[in-house]
């Protein structure tokens, strides 16, 4: 008992692979910087259709927002690497195959544009409908209005929210190793195999990714609320 | 539609228990991350010495990903603690501590709303401590933090895909087991997903409807 606390607490085999295992951690980042960018463009394009006044593009944001808001990471991270790859072969007549980077990118950019999509719809909801009013009795366009009366206010107001979302879209990034993408807990599992203690490795990795997310968390948050502060004090 | 008969439908039985697997596991993450969470709120709020090996302990399980504690809980455990011995305890184990964390907070946050002058009112009447939590505060706080529990409960079927990856033979695990039979993904992988989305879209749904019930009926905001 003693003996395998000693062994926990000691982080030294952890330490060891240390290059190895910070390149596997640039990975999650990579895929988290890939998959933050397209859930942003994403996002914020069915944010535009569940806004707009054509009901058809309603309907459209709705389905997308639903269906990816609701579908487990993992679950569309194996369809997206396995079925995604046939539907779009069969559909031009060739064979076709993703990386597991792009899968990666592609699944979580998906399911998390889902969760952005609602959070840039309640932002840009929040802005005052009389001073849309307003900017349109001035003879601003649909396109100025967005850029000049809402999206700056709307941006400041979900702000916190969105830092969740990419939060937790860095925890998501932990789940690429599942399909060979080589990120810090894919070496993790690696090193273990060859080294076959468990024990500092995965304990080493946990509190990793602990002080990480731990630490950005905070720091957006805090961030978040000053900007927000600065603005409507 | 003769592949999604041969594929899906024909398979309804295996696939159906390993939704009945990912059932149960949720649900019992579920009870003990409702119980692991409420606890570690009351040690946070009201016992001095522990309050902050409980902050702590609700911030690990907070910022770790899902995926990381699951091989920590699952490989890392048993050589210390010698438990959980079965792949599907570590599963449920793992489910329930990342989500007592979050419930930990909301219920603190719960607990926190209500105003200081009901818990004095309490006493004034004579009421214990005991009491008073029972009847005058856990009440209140439940009804305003009900949606988020439904929540929460999301995010634990979902987070529930991965226990497949130890092994455990939930709906996820069964569906990829096809596809390694059959070597034919598009209509199994399609279903399980539909199926995940659509179960999970309705709890969500219901956790919605009984947050507008319980706002008409207490005239509580969320």
């Amino acid at each position: 008992m003693s003996e395998n606390l000693r062994q926990m607490l000691d982080l030294g085999l952890f330490w060891e692979y240390r290059s190895i295992l910070l390149a596997g951690l640039a990975f999650n980042f990579y895929v988290f910087a890939a998959s933050a960018s397209a859930a942003i463009v994403l996002g914020f394009l069915a944010a535009l259709a569940r806004v707009n006044p054509l009901r058809p593009l309603r309907w459209l944001g709705a389905v997308h927002v639903e269906t990816f808001r609701n579908a487990p990471d993992y679950v569309m991270l194996v369809w997206v690497h396995f079925v995604m790859p046939l539907l779009i072969g069969q559909a031009i007549g060739m064979r076709v195959t993703f990386a597991p980077f792009v899968s990666a990118v592609i699944a979580l950019g998906l399911v998390y544009s889902g969760y952005l999509a609602e959070t840039f719809r309640t932002g840009m909801q929040a802005v005052p409908r009389g001073q849309i009013e307003a900017a349109r009795a001035c003879g601003m366009g649909g396109v100025l209005v967005m850029r000049r009366i809402i999206l700056p206010q709307a941006v400041r107001m979900m702000l916190p929210e969105a830092m969740n979302n990419f939060v937790s879209l860095f925890k998501a990034t932990t789940i690429v190793s599942l399909i060979t993408v080589p990120d810090l807990m894919y070496r993790v599992q690696m090193v273990t195999q060859q080294e076959m203690r468990p024990l500092p490795l995965y304990t080493g990795a946990a509190l990793t990714y602990f002080v990480l997310i731990w630490a950005v968390a905070a720091l957006a948050r805090a961030g978040s609320e000053r900007w927000r502060r600065k603005i409507w004090a | 539609m003769g592949n999604w008969e041969r594929l899906v439908w024909n398979q309804r039985n295996v696939l159906l228990d390993g939704f009945l697997v990912t059932l149960e596991i949720c649900a019992i993450a579920f009870a003990v991350a409702v119980a692991a969470g409420l606890g570690l709120a009351l040690l946070r709020l009201y016992v001095r010495p522990l309050r902050w090996p409980a902050i702590m302990w609700i911030e690990y399980c907070r910022a770790t990903p899902i995926y990381v504690q699951l091989m920590w809980v699952n490989y890392v455990w048993p050589e210390i603690l010698g438990w959980p011995t079965t792949f599907y305890t570590a599963g449920w184990v793992a489910l329930a501590l990342q989500s007592s964390g979050y419930l930990a907070e909301t219920f603190r946050t719960g607990i926190e709303n209500i105003g200081r002058g009901q818990r004095e009112a309490a006493y004034a009447v004579g009421m214990s401590p005991l009491l008073t939590f029972r009847r005058i505060i856990l009440p209140q706080v439940l009804v305003t933090i009900a949606p988020s529990i439904v929540t929460q409960f999301t995010v634990i079927v979902k987070s529930s895909t991965l226990v497949s990856v130890i092994t455990v033979q939930d709906l996820m695990f069964q569906s990829q087991r096809l596809v390694n039979v059959w070597f034919e993904p598009i209509e199994i992988l399609t279903a399980t997903a539909a199926i995940y989305i659509l179960f999970i879209f309705a709890v969500s749904a219901a956790g919605k409807a009984l947050a507008d019930r319980l706002r008409l009926r207490y005239g509580l905001g969320t």
